[in-house]
């Protein structure tokens, strides 16, 4: 293998993560390497308790690993303090979440914004660009919209317009489809193949086989080992 | 710290206290009352030192009164009671010995005489006294004029009535020129003193003033005790004055010189140390009450501060992972925290207001004490900033461990936060 590469995204050396559970040590992941590309579209997969929340935590610099490397662009996010990694977060991870998770007494507008507030952007920018992702994501007619007012396929685009507006480096979605009904799932699913053909660098978190087919490279995981990293079949041929 | 961080704060820290705005309310009252504590006891003690520089007006700050009884009354009265009276004789040596003061008066005092004119009587104090009572502040007049030295030494019927004398016998005005009888002799109004009886001395306006030798005629001298007014010219010759005053006195009623003095020396300042008094005890009770109210205040909004990190652990887990930092979430906190307080103090300067207003417009109203005219209606307003400025810090106090916990927050923990 070689050196530091400015290649990868995401270069991840011999990674693991150990958990404290009373008197007991729980090894959430093992010894994992990995790296990312520029726009790749990869599905982690593993049933619960193989290691892929740890796993995407990791990925999200939410968490450090226990031992081993994580090089993010090439920088070292391995013994990064809190708030260097809160910057790292904002600048270059966009995150989709299974619920959302948007501020409920914001509008979508607002919603989108916040990435840009804790970028420091001045108001006028942050408009401009929420409401411009807010459009790529076909929500331009919902800006003044407060979530209860949008329905679940809504309030995920507008979590990914969030996800989207500080064009960070790769958007990680845990199980984007998990609260949406099999249309809208798949509807959101093809704003993330849409997404990724604009170049973007998409990374699933998914236990649905329907939701890992759209990724182009599918990692498993089981026991907090990787089971296989392979390109996804169903799209050899293309 | 970015701005555009602190607005988005504040926004969110007024939605957050809009949302839940009864318990908001609920959790300020401990500072409300603090507020209104501290605001209503400066009120007071301003007020206080504006009765009092009132009252020290009346007197004047340069005025010693020689006298057999003292004003501070009370448990030196049997004692006094015990003294010999200060006769005329030792009264008029004192006025002759007298260097260092700007004049020396004697005066002699008939309590409860009664003042008739037409048909009504009142029952006031008579004063005897000399042209040169006039020139002090006691004998201001508003109407009219003092005796003069003439009219003093040749012994004329006419008199100087006080601001109550005046207003109830003569409601309409008019008084000068009119003519009284006391103890039955005619005399003539030639003035009205002023308005001087405030709150610690209200029976100053209830006597009228005659010259000594009418007083004589009318009242006779014997058995009776004088006083001696002297107006020291200066305030800072006072020590001097006292001091002079105090030896001749002691040598004119032959006070052997151990013995303490047979005489009082009444001036203002034996009334400055009651009202330092007064005002250190509104000081300890107020402050001693607004720090109780302030803590019992600051631990509620501490513990809903608490609350509120707890109901949003999962907000503040969202918000880290999209890039918010340590100081961030703790800023967002610590304003919500101080905006809740500063509610409180909002709450509270309307409430003072009111509690101020009303002592006030009740004590000039049903209850006719005039002196409240010196003191404002209203809250101070440097007052105020102070009760702003402690609420906001007390705010930021009790913020700053639930703010801590939340910039604390682990963000996968907050995140995975049902």
């Amino acid at each position: 293998m070689s050196d530091v590469s400015t290649d990868f995204i995401i270069d991840i050396r011999h990674i693991s993560k150990v958990y404290e559970m009373g008197d007991e040590e729980v090894h959430a992941l093992r010894d994992v390497s990995l790296s990312i590309g520029h726009n790749e579209y990869i599905a982690v997969m593993g049933p619960s308790g193989s290691g892929k929340s740890t796993l995407m935590n990791m990925l999200g610099c939410l968490d450090t690993p226990t031992a081993g490397l994580y090089l993010f662009n090439g920088e070292n996010v391995s013994d990064m303090d809190d708030d260097d990694l809160a910057d790292i977060r904002n600048r270059e991870i966009g995150f989709v979440f299974q619920t959302f998770n948007l501020l409920p007494r914001a509008s979508s507008l607002q919603n989108v914004e916040l990435p840009l507030v804790y970028a420091g952007l001045n108001k006028h920018d942050r408009h401009e660009r929420a409401q411009e992702a807010l459009t790529s994501v076909g929500l331009g007619d919902r800006v003044d919209h407060r979530p209860n007012e949008l329905s679940g396929g809504q309030r995920q685009r507008v979590a990914i317009a969030r996800a989207l507006v500080t064009k960070p480096s790769i958007i990680l979605a845990d199980e984007p489809t998990g609260n949406l009904d099999s249309k809208t799932g798949q509807d959101i699913m093809e704003l993330f193949d849409a997404l990724w053909r604009g170049g973007n660098t998409v990374i699933l978190v998914t236990h649905e086989e329907d939701v890992a087919r759209h990724a182009r490279r599918i990692i498993r995981l089981r026991d907090g080992l990787i089971e296989s990293d392979a390109p996804n079949e169903l799209h050899a041929s293309l | 710290m970015r701005l555009s961080e602190i607005s988005e704060s504040f926004r969110i820290a007024v939605d957050a206290l809009r949302i839940n705005l009864m318990r908001s309310i609920l959790t300020t009252s401990g500072v409300v009352v603090g507020v209104v504590l501290v605001v209503v006891m400066g009120w007071t003690i301003k007020g206080l030192d504006a009765v009092w520089e009132q009252t020290i007006g009346i007197i004047g700050r340069d005025m010693l009164y020689i006298d057999k009884w003292s004003w501070s009354g009370g448990k030196n009265w049997r004692k006094a009671e015990a003294r010999k009276d200060i006769t005329m004789r030792q009264a008029f040596l004192l006025a002759d010995r007298m260097e260092s003061a700007e004049s020396v008066i004697p005066l002699a005092r008939k309590w409860g005489g009664s003042v008739a004119y037409a048909n009504k009587t009142v029952m006031c104090s008579i004063q005897g006294t000399t042209y040169e009572y006039g020139s002090t502040p006691a004998g201001t007049c508003m109407e009219g004029r003092w005796f003069t030295e003439s009219e003093d030494i040749q012994t004329q019927n006419v008199v100087v009535i006080g601001y109550g004398v005046n207003k109830t016998l003569f409601p309409d005005g008019g008084a000068v020129g009119q003519s009284l009888k006391i103890a039955g002799i005619p005399f003539r109004i030639i003035g009205v003193v002023e308005k001087r009886g405030f709150i610690f001395m209200d029976f100053i306006d209830n006597q009228v003033f005659i010259p000594l030798g009418s007083f004589q005629s009318a009242f006779g001298f014997f058995d009776r005790s004088f006083s001696v007014a002297i107006k020291a010219g200066n305030e800072r010759l006072l020590n001097i004055v006292r001091d002079e005053a105090v030896g001749h006195m002691r040598e004119i009623r032959n006070v052997p010189p151990l013995d303490e003095d047979d005489f009082s020396v009444n001036e203002m300042q034996a009334f400055e140390s009651q009202v330092s008094t007064i005002r250190l005890v509104i000081w300890i009770v107020g402050i001693g009450l607004t720090v109780l109210a302030f803590i019992v205040g600051s631990i509620g909004i501490m513990n809903i501060m608490f609350v509120s990190v707890t109901e949003r652990t999962k907000e503040i887990g969202v918000r880290k992972a999209i890039g918010a930092r340590h100081s961030s979430i703790q800023m967002q906190f610590l304003i919500e925290s101080a905006l809740l307080c500063m509610t409180g103090a909002l709450i509270a300067l309307p409430i003072s207001q009111l509690i101020v207003g009303s002592a006030h417009w009740i004590a000039m109203g049903p209850l006719e004490q005039e002196w409240m005219s010196v003191v404002s209606p209203f809250i101070p307003v440097d007052l105020l900033l102070i009760a702003i400025g402690v609420s906001l810090i007390v705010g930021l106090l009790a913020g700053f461990l639930p703010a801590r916990r939340a910039a604390g927050l682990n963000p996968v923990d907050a995140l995975r936060f049902e």
